[in-house]
């Protein structure tokens, strides 16, 4: 991996299309889609599909788990980190990994803004993204050898 | 004069960043041994009940810890684990269910003198975060993770990362038009 990889798009890596869930579902909404797409993260939205929130694998455990409350009546705005950090997906690759290391976050929306820049989520990079690229540097690296 | 010498210094910083952006890590970089990016290795007793070992995984702000028999790694449980085999099932009281139901066992792992990239062909062929450290006898040492990997490559590229702006610059040509 070199230098120039970090100024590059985060368009040119691998992301994924975002799991969102609107304000006012239950939480076991959220567990249901986590489990059945294999996704560690889903976003959440308003009714006009503007993002108000992202909830973790990591918010299950502390909020669900921990307090040993119903996923079915708890509401994904209870447990939501509100407002989260997001990029464009044209943003360079290093701020994401800005984000990453210094907010600890797994995961950061990609979105679009309108006029009024309300923002819209349009994807998804996580570390998994960046560790897979750092795995296909590695490869191309060994068999170059 | 004091223009010439504001030319050579901006020309100066130009080349200076010039190398800096033709860093590269390279793979004998990524031959750093795992033994010096192991985060200290939390366990949990085999014998434990389950909402004690999700409990040990909130307080320690950890994803996942290594399941231990008389020291010896026998398998690692982790917020995976309970999203997938926990959440929205019904288990009955984690209370008192060993956490043994819910674990990976056997997970892969890795020698302290392992090195990096070994990890990280790991974690993406295998999917999954976290990575036992093991000694010899199969006792746990340490913990990898994907967050690790990420610090790494942050340190690696302290100028490209550490250094930014608090938002990227967009639409810069779209600003200088209406200026």
């Amino acid at each position: 991996m070199d230098a120039r990889t970090l100024s590059l798009p985060i368009s040119t890596l691998d992301y994924k299309q975002p799991a969102t869930v609107q304000v006012g579902s239950p939480v076991s909404d959220v567990i249901d889609i986590m489990q059945a797409e294999g996704f560690g993260c889903i976003l959440v939205v308003d009714s006009e599909q503007r993002l108000v929130g992202i909830i973790t694998d990591r918010d299950l455990l502390v909020h669900i788990c921990g307090k040993r409350l119903d996923s079915k009546t708890v509401l994904v705005e209870d447990i939501m980190s509100a407002s989260p950090e997001s990029l464009r997906a044209s943003d360079p690759i290093a701020f994401a990994l800005n984000l990453m290391h210094l907010g600890h976050f797994r995961h950061v929306p990609l979105c679009i803004w309108d006029d009024q820049q309300q923002e819209f989520p349009v994807g998804l990079i996580s570390t998994r993204d960046i560790l897979d690229h750092v795995a296909i540097f590695i490869e191309s690296q060994a068999g170059g050898r | 004069m004091l223009y010439d010498s504001a030319i050579d210094e901006e020309l100066a910083q130009m080349d200076h960043d010039s190398e800096l952006s033709k860093r590269v890590v390279e793979v004998s970089e990524s031959q750093i041994p795992l033994r010096r990016l192991m985060r200290d290795c939390v366990t949990i007793d085999i014998a434990a009940h389950t909402q004690d070992a999700i409990d040990l995984l909130i307080e320690n702000h950890i994803g996942a810890a290594s399941v231990v028999e008389d020291g010896i790694l026998r398998g690692i449980f982790g917020e995976r684990d309970i999203l997938r085999k926990i959440l929205n099932k019904d288990v009955g009281d984690l209370t008192k269910i060993p956490v043994t139901q819910f674990m990976k066992v056997d997970p892969q792992t890795a020698g302290p003198d392992d090195m990096l990239d070994t990890a990280v062909l790991y974690m993406a062929h295998g999917r999954f975060r976290h990575l036992p450290i093991v000694d010899e006898n199969q006792h746990p040492i340490g913990m990898v993770s994907i967050r690790d990997v990420i610090s790494y490559l942050v340190d690696s590229f302290p100028h490209e990362v550490l250094t930014l702006p608090p938002n990227p610059i967009r639409d810069a040509l779209k600003a200088r038009e209406g200026a």
